[in-house]
């Protein structure tokens, strides 16, 4: 990048010389005529000294003004300076041509290493986490509709999961509002598949299906609330190593569980690709799975 | 006891959020924000009243490490066995 402003500088400097301008209120112009040139495309004679820095000896030729509001001497200088303006100009053109292409080119070689670079970053990603084999089992849960459902019926779809339980006092419904946004963001793209959204509960001693039925529907109508006996809310769960502690009940029975926040990422052969902490905003984590489904090869059968 | 719906819960954040305001503006007096207090209390179920009022005080606390700086306390010296 400095490369390209020095030779931006260069050619400025040059044109700032050699072409024409009408105008006497330039003291850019005094300034640059007077630094020391870094190109060596300076012509002494249009040097500041002489002449004074608006005493252009091409100034009458174009000019909007008229001859006669300018000394005399740089009219006769300017006749005899009349046939190296074009020359002067293609020199210019062609400079300037040259600079942007260069600079162009360095910023789009810059631009693809940069996405080579990021998408390296991506795959590396993906093959630690299915190192780590997040959700490779199965579960059979029964839906806020009262009906049944196994990890089978998701496959084909891209799955963002979310572990959570409806007395939850803050941090659900904002990971679930998150979630919804998450999906209407990336429904408003007609080209990418639709994202199905569920939400697991750790607190199945609670949350039954009326109660998931009634949590649910305040946010995107796609979730799926999922909900069973104990003993398979637990082996959803382990599948993805969610951590849960109910804590204490109080006088009401009320308690809250502690229990890992993360949303899941799985894609349509099942495979946990990737996970989002409460860090990330709607906008970072739909940009993440929008990545993964264009980077997304499909399993051969 | 069901769980709290959407309107319940932001009726529940709102009266919390007041009552934090007033001890915000009040140096954490809890004594001017008795209202605050009670009407916090009436909107939110018991667990989260204790729950928010646990996270409060981490935010002070985290607050006051990030500002004041952490002075570890002292601990017993590892015995060798």
């Amino acid at each position: 990048l400095p490369i390209v402003v020095l030779l931006l500088r260069c050619t400025l400097r040059s044109s700032a010389v050699q072409q024409t301008s009408g105008s006497t209120h330039h003291p850019q112009r005094a300034w640059l005529s007077s630094q020391v040139p870094l190109c060596g495309h300076h012509t002494p004679k249009h040097r500041t000294g002489l002449y004074g820095p608006f005493t252009h000896p091409q100034q009458t030729l174009g000019s909007s003004r008229g001859p006669l509001s300018l000394p005399l001497f740089t009219q006769r200088v300017a006749l005899s300076q009349g046939p190296n303006t074009s020359t002067a100009k293609i020199r210019l053109r062609t400079r300037l041509v040259v600079t942007l292409l260069f600079g162009g080119g360095l910023l789009g070689t810059w631009w693809y290493v940069r996405n080579e670079k990021q998408q390296n970053h991506r795959m590396q990603r993906i093959e630690q986490l299915k190192k780590v084999a997040l959700g490779q089992g199965d579960f059979s849960l029964l839906d806020h509709r009262g009906h049944r459902r196994t990890k089978r019926d998701f496959l084909g779809s891209w799955v963002l999961l979310y572990f959570g339980f409806t007395h939850c006092p803050d941090i659900c419904p904002d990971e679930l509002d998150k979630i919804s946004a998450v999906v209407s963001a990336l429904d408003k793209d007609p080209s990418l598949p639709a994202v199905q959204p569920l939400f697991v509960t750790v607190d199945p001693e609670r949350d039954d299906v009326p109660a998931l039925e009634r949590y649910v529907k305040d946010f995107h109508p796609r979730l799926i609330g999922l909900t069973g006996t104990p003993e398979e809310v637990k082996v959803a769960g382990k599948d993805y190593r969610v951590y849960a502690s109910p804590g204490p009940k109080d006088e009401d029975g009320d308690y809250i569980v502690d229990h890992t926040i993360l949303i899941y990422l799985v894609n349509p052969d099942g495979l946990f690709l990737d996970y989002y902490n409460r860090m990330k905003d709607d906008v970072q984590i739909a940009e993440s799975v929008r990545n993964h489904m264009k980077s997304y090869i499909k399993l051969p059968e | 006891m069901s769980a709290p719906n959407s309107n319940q819960r932001k009726a529940c954040w709102g009266a919390r959020d007041e009552l934090w305001k007033c001890l915000d503006d009040n140096q954490d007096n809890a004594a001017s924000c008795e209202k605050f207090q009670k009407e916090f209390e009436a909107s939110c179920p018991a667990q989260w009243v204790k729950y928010f009022t646990k996270r409060r005080d981490f935010l002070k606390y985290k607050e006051k490490m990030q500002t004041e700086g952490f002075e570890p306390a002292d601990r017993p010296k590892e015995s060798q066995s």
